[in-house]
């Protein structure tokens, strides 16, 4: 190995995070699918030919600490028999996966060929000699992936088939051609091929720049002093994140979330966390955590260590390279079976949302005992609505809109207050809701009443961010119907040491004729006919801190702006 | 006799540059130094040292001035620095918190203890009215005159400056805030107040509101400045008009800039990219990256085709600003960047900078740590005695100790640590380059690199070469290039109007009208303007029906007069999509959201002088420099005693009073009489 001076350290670590917000880049402006180029639903990530997170570019906190089991998977396999010119896909939960929209492409970055004088082999070596270098790997939100219901999040679902298509590690692509009889089966299997091939696309497209800007990289400093810089940066981040640990309190804490239901009969689904640090490493067990439900509250493997990843980058410094290095301190064990590691073949689909942001609460409750001021008090949970319908203005066109308005709040902190409107712990202020005039002109929908709920926020010394009240008044031609997925409806976002708990979300349903009910979490074809109204409350984030130690002056200044 | 003085006069952070072009073209630059507490008085300063530097008293100057043109940094600042006005906001019941809602969005997606900002007009200051238009201009709710008096007096009690008014789909039908605009402004006399469907009459409210609201945040204090230096100036016997750069690159009169002040933000940087669309036409060729190297940061913009991109999501101190706007992209890495061992245990450079006070350690002001200055000096570089033709001497003893002290933290030599904090500076920028033409679909490697600001020359080369593009060219003028350019530019008024139904295009009659209605408005202000008639050019923001982002199309190929306008304006869009995207959905539904007219009124085209040819200047100097891993001596060239065509190689230095270019092995340059050093970029 040779051993690398500061100066080509500093520029290798630059031009790797270069290398993936330029993917990011491209992804963003090429994807055909709104809930890519609108609300960035998709992820970017370097590894290295063990699979290590080298690098990510900063988009959806969920992903990131997932997106090293896809490249495991691939390397597990294809051991030895990758090509340069070869693309990978996958997106099953139990092969790489976290939830089967997120499709996940992979593609493998070799050295320059090894010269004829030096014959010997090497461990990363693969088909035709050359050693493989990095992995480029691509993660995005399909609007379809099949299954039972459209748009991929099935609240009936009792299995993984009920979901949409499974797909396991496949090479998809071969010679810098992607196989058209595969993405044929592909776009059959999903509602809107278009989009599906489109977005494909895009993903293969910011896959090969970024493996074209690492050939480069590689034909300029060679492969040992690639490999140098990646072993360096990892070794800097793991110290980080220990400097940073090791300064909490050690000891064992519980945390504890409860989810309200599967939608199955399950009720208040509870994670629990038994959080025990010591030195600068941490061991997060989840293994007391609720048997696996019937509904699709389920979490897969990765996208459970991924969600424990994400507490810890929430309570570590925003400074801190989060690669494989920062999480190297971190020891995660479940038990097969529970909910937050469901065996083969559940459903699974809500997990990235549900149970995610209960898993990372757990986590942030526990570790509040450790690093108080760095403790946050819990943001939102995700209540979507789909409702799908026609428009009176346009004779049969059938539309379907994704409530993405009135977000629940942040949490409160031991530097201030929550943000207001930003939304999950998944998210974290990631997701963009769309302009209303908007809305109101593309669809037949009022919105009569969208502001920050007052009143919605845990209080606490520093209390939460406010959620949301919306009141939307349905204008379809004829009847409609409205799917719902999420949580929250009964547990709201947790307070943090003394502070309390965000109001839940509270969504209501006023038909035009008719009475009043409580819309569920998860339901499926509500019908809703014009004139209805639908009351969304969505909850407030958490509060920090006991409520007594507020200071007077913010308290009257929250009266004076009406958030009280 | 004709006034053959024309002025550009650009405020910078530190200097405040006045360019003058007279009646042969001789152009002259002077610098005073920045009056940030009223920038007025370093303008005439600067303009006090361009008299002197012509033999004149600034009266006479003044009075043989044509035409001066101004870049202010007063409304950018006040956001910066959220020295804003007091404001109120009307809104529609129901909706007061549009602008702090911020879509949903917050930044940095680690930093969950990042506290929200405080938005510019406080909750209880936006206040609801009882109104509301719907999205087909229909009225669901008649203006309330109850709830309106009852707003105008909370408004009265807090002793608002200024009153932004934004209501709902006011893009469709203004009448409700107009009405609400004329009770305010007869209630609050004084008061500055702005109409959303004045600033920005679009649809989609946050970024309407959050534009008008910062109209209204900075308007007070733009139209009190440049109403305090037009007096001054008239006083000083200024008589020709005073035009300001709009963000957009064009000019307007003060009137239009006191006006839409929000559309000041980026009227520096605007005249930087226009002296690149100047040089364009001058034959500098057709594609540009203009590379401005200051302090605290680079602005990078894209010029292709011989035009430059105008874009609507540029974001100042945290507030949106949607108006048309140059796409100048910032990067966080200047000579006043400050390297250091970052939290993580990596070197690092940027993005703190030591900012103006203290500066760089050589600036001896108290400076500790090495800024990017500190590297280049310890180099070799820069001439200590002679920065900025000698009005600040460097303390290379300063700026090596600030070094060392840092290269000891990582185990590097002195020198070692200088070259590398200079190469991550390199770095920084040439990715922020590649980033940023890669989101606009270009690649750089055809595209000549224009380099300009005081610092840029030291950087131009390397970055060029880590981008593999071929030319840098380095303008004699280029520490004062963005005043310069500021006289290279038209008058220009933006009209805009959205247009959206439930269906795709609007049939051909309701096309015509709407685009006819806009030339009409643009006509209009343009006469009040200027004598002449002005070029107008039309455009249309558009999407297939599901998508969300619009994609500005230019239509200045369309035939107005031929039939199957909207067949036309179509095909437009479909080649547009095409030529960003790769694909064109020519079945899918063609979605007109906003049209847009652009009148530009041309001013007289300035005198352009060649340089006249003489003997070729020997080096003026030996420097040691390091240079390519080794300390050598490099020949010093005088920037401005070089004949034009005269041949340089690599490594080099060249360097007049306000800017120095580093040459490296391999490099060729030569001067173009036309003002640039043009610089073949060695392979190595």
């Amino acid at each position: 190995m040779p051993t690398l001076d500061p100066v080509t350290l500093a520029v290798l670590e630059n031009r790797f995070r270069a290398v993936v917000e330029e993917m990011g880049e491209a992804l963003l402006r090429t994807a055909t699918s709104q809930i890519l180029n609108s609300s960035r639903d998709f992820s970017i990530a370097l590894c290295d030919a063990q699979g290590r997170l080298v690098a990510q570019a900063d988009h959806i906190p969920v992903h990131v600490g997932a997106m090293p089991f896809a490249a495991e998977a691939v390397l597990q396999a294809f051991p030895g028999q990758m090509r340069p010119g070869d693309c990978f896909l996958l997106n099953d939960p139990w092969h790489g996966g976290s939830h089967l929209p997120d499709l996940t492409i992979v593609l493998p970055v070799f050295d320059r060929p090894r010269p004829d004088s030096d014959p010997r082999p090497a461990a990363s070596d693969h088909r035709d000699g050359r050693s493989l270098v990095f992995l480029c790997v691509v993660r995005a939100h399909q609007s379809d992936i099949g299954g039972a219901t459209h748009g991929g999040y099935n609240p009936s679902a009792t299995e993984i088939w009920q979901e949409g298509i499974r797909i396991p590690p496949i090479r998809l692509g071969e010679n810098d051609t992607l196989r058209e009889d595969l993405v044929q089966m592909l776009a059959l299997n999903t509602r809107i091929a278009r989009d599906f091939r489109g977005d494909l696309m895009a993903m293969w497209g910011s896959a090969r720049l970024g493996a074209k800007r690492l050939e480069a990289l590689l034909a300029g400093h060679g492969a040992a002093k690639l490999n140098a810089a990646t072993d360096a940066i990892l070794d800097l981040a793991e110290a980080h994140a220990r400097r940073i640990i090791a300064a909490w309190a050690d000891g064992t804490w519980q945390g504890e979330a409860v989810l309200d239901d599967d939608g199955h009969g399950a009720q208040d689904v509870t994670i629990r966390a038994t959080v025990t640090k010591q030195g600068g490493a941490l061991t997060v067990d989840l293994t007391a955590s609720d048997p696996q439900t019937l509904g699709f509250v389920n979490s897969s493997w990765p996208n459970t260590v991924s969600a424990v990843r994400m507490a810890l980058a929430y309570l570590l410094d925003p400074e801190v390279a989060k690669n494989d290095g920062a999480f190297r301190p971190l020891t995660v064990l479940a038990k097969e079976g529970t909910v937050v590691r469901a065996a083969e073949g559940a459903a699974v689909t809500l997990c990235t949302s549900h149970c995610s942001n209960e898993i990372v609460e757990a986590v942030v409750k526990a570790l509040a005992n450790a690093c108080p001021t760095r403790a946050m008090g819990g943001w939102g949970r995700r209540f979507r609505i789909a409702i799908q319908g026609t428009d009176p203005r346009r004779a049969g066109k059938k539309f379907v809109w994704h409530l993405f308005h009135a977000r629940p709040g942040g949490g409160g902190h031991a530097t201030g207050d929550g943000w207001s409107g930003a939304g999950e712990w998944h998210s974290a202020g990631g997701l963009k809701f769309g302009s209303v005039e908007m809305a109101e002109a593309r669809f037949p929908l009022f919105f009569r009443r969208h502001e920050f709920l007052p009143g919605s926020a845990g209080d606490g010394q520093y209390r939460g961010g406010l959620g949301g009240e919306l009141e939307l008044v349905v204008e379809t031609a004829g009847p409609a119907r409205a799917n719902t997925a999420g949580d929250g409806a009964r547990h709201g976002a947790a307070g943090m040491l003394g502070g309390q708990d965000g109001a839940p979300h509270h969504y209501r349903l006023m038909p035009a004729q008719g009475t009043p009910r409580d819309l569920r979490t998860k339901e499926t074809g509500v019908p809703l006919a014009p004139g209805d109204v639908l009351h969304v409350r969505s909850g407030g984030g958490g509060g920090w801190g006991d409520p007594a130690k507020r200071d007077p002056a913010a308290r009257a200044a929250d009266a004076a702006e009406g958030l009280i | 006799m004709q006034a053959p003085y024309r002025i550009g006069c650009d405020v910078g952070g530190t200097f405040t540059d006045v360019v003058c072009i007279g009646a042969d073209g001789t152009t002259l630059l002077a610098k005073a130094a920045t009056t940030p507490d009223d920038q007025s008085r370093g303008v005439l300063d600067g303009l006090g040292v361009l008299a002197g530097m012509l033999g004149l008293a600034l009266p006479d100057l003044l009075a043989q001035t044509e035409r001066l043109v101004h870049g202010t940094t007063v409304a950018t600042n006040a956001l910066l620095e959220r020295r804003t006005a007091r404001i109120g906001l009307l809104t529609t019941e129901g909706h007061r918190d549009v602008i702090e809602m911020r879509e949903g969005l917050k930044p940095e997606r680690y930093d969950l203890r990042l506290s929200p900002p405080a938005p510019l007009v406080p909750r209880r200051l936006r206040l609801p009215v009882r109104e509301r238009i719907r999205a087909d201009g229909q009225v669901e709710q008649a203006l309330d005159e109850a709830s309106l008096a009852t707003a105008i007096e909370t408004l009265r009690a807090e002793q608002v400056e200024a009153v932004a008014i934004c209501l709902f789909h006011s893009w469709r039908d203004p009448s409700h805030e107009q009405a609400a605009g004329a009770a305010v402004a007869a209630a609050l006399p004084g008061a500055y107040v702005t109409l959303s469907s004045d600033v920005l009459p679009q649809i989609k409210e946050f970024e309407r509101f959050s534009t008008t609201v910062v109209n209204a945040a900075v308007g007070p204090i733009v139209a009190t400045y440049l109403g305090r230096l037009e007096r001054r100036l008239a006083e000083a016997g200024l008589r020709a008009p005073l035009f300001v750069i709009l963000s957009h690159g064009g000019v307007a009169p003060v009137a239009e800039a006191a006006r839409i002040a929000a559309g000041t933000a980026l009227s520096g940087p605007a005249g930087g990219v226009a002296a690149g669309l100047a040089l364009a036409r001058a034959g500098l060729g057709q594609d540009l990256v203009t590379f401005d190297v200051g302090g605290t940061s680079t602005d990078v913009a894209l010029i292709e085709g011989g035009e430059a991109a105008l874009g609507r999501g540029r974001v100042v101190g945290g507030e949106r600003i949607a108006l048309e706007s140059l796409d100048i992209v910032t990067l966080g890495a200047g000579g006043g960047s400050i390297a250091h061992v970052g939290a993580g245990g990596m070197m690092r450079v940027g993005p703190r900078s030591a900012g103006a006070v203290p500066g760089p350690a050589c600036y001896g002001a108290g400076g500790t740590e090495p800024a990017v200055t500190d590297a280049n000096l310890v180099l070799g570089y820069l001439d200590g005695a002679r920065f900025l033709g000698g009005r600040r001497s460097l303390d290379l003893t300063a700026a090596q100790g600030a070094v060392e002290r840092l290269g000891t933290k990582l185990g590097l030599g002195m020198m070692d640590c200088a070259a590398g904090i200079h190469a991550l500076a390199n770095i920084a920028m040439a990715d922020g380059i590649r980033v940023a033409t890669v989101r606009r679909g270009v690649d750089p490697r055809g595209f000549c690199l224009l380099a300009f600001g005081g610092a840029a020359g030291l950087h131009a080369s390397a970055v060029a070469r880590d981008l593999g593009m071929a030319r840098v060219a380095v303008p004699l003028l280029a520490a004062g290039l963005s005043a310069w350019g500021m006289l290279q530019t038209d008058l220009r008024y933006e009209v805009s109007r959205s247009l959206i139904g439930a269906t795709g295009l609007p049939d051909e009659p309701a096309i015509r009208a709407l685009f006819a209605e806009l030339e009409t408005a643009a006509r209009a202000r343009m006469a009040e303007w200027m004598d002449g008639t002005p070029a107008i050019r039309r455009s249309a923001d558009m999407r297939y029906g599901e998508q969300v982002f619009e994609v500005g199309v230019p239509l200045d190929a369309v035939d107005w007069n031929a039939p199957g306008l909207p067949a036309q304006i179509a095909e437009s869009f479909h080649r547009r999509h095409e030529a960003l995207f790769t694909y064109a959905l020519r079945g899918e539904e063609v979605v007109l959201v906003t049209a847009r007219v652009a009148a530009i009124g041309r001013l007289p085209a300035l005198p352009v002088r060649e340089l006249p040819p003489r003997p070729p200047a020997a080096p003026v100097a030996q420097r040691r420099a390091y240079v390519a891993g080794t300390v050598q001596d490099l020949p010093v060239y005088s920037f401005t005693a070089l004949a034009p065509a005269q041949k340089l190689a690599g490594p080099a230095i060249v360097e007049s009073d306000t800017t120095t270019v580093l040459l490296l092995p391999g490099d060729t340059a030569w001067l173009d009489a036309r003002g640039w050093l043009e610089v073949a970029v060695g392979a190595g």
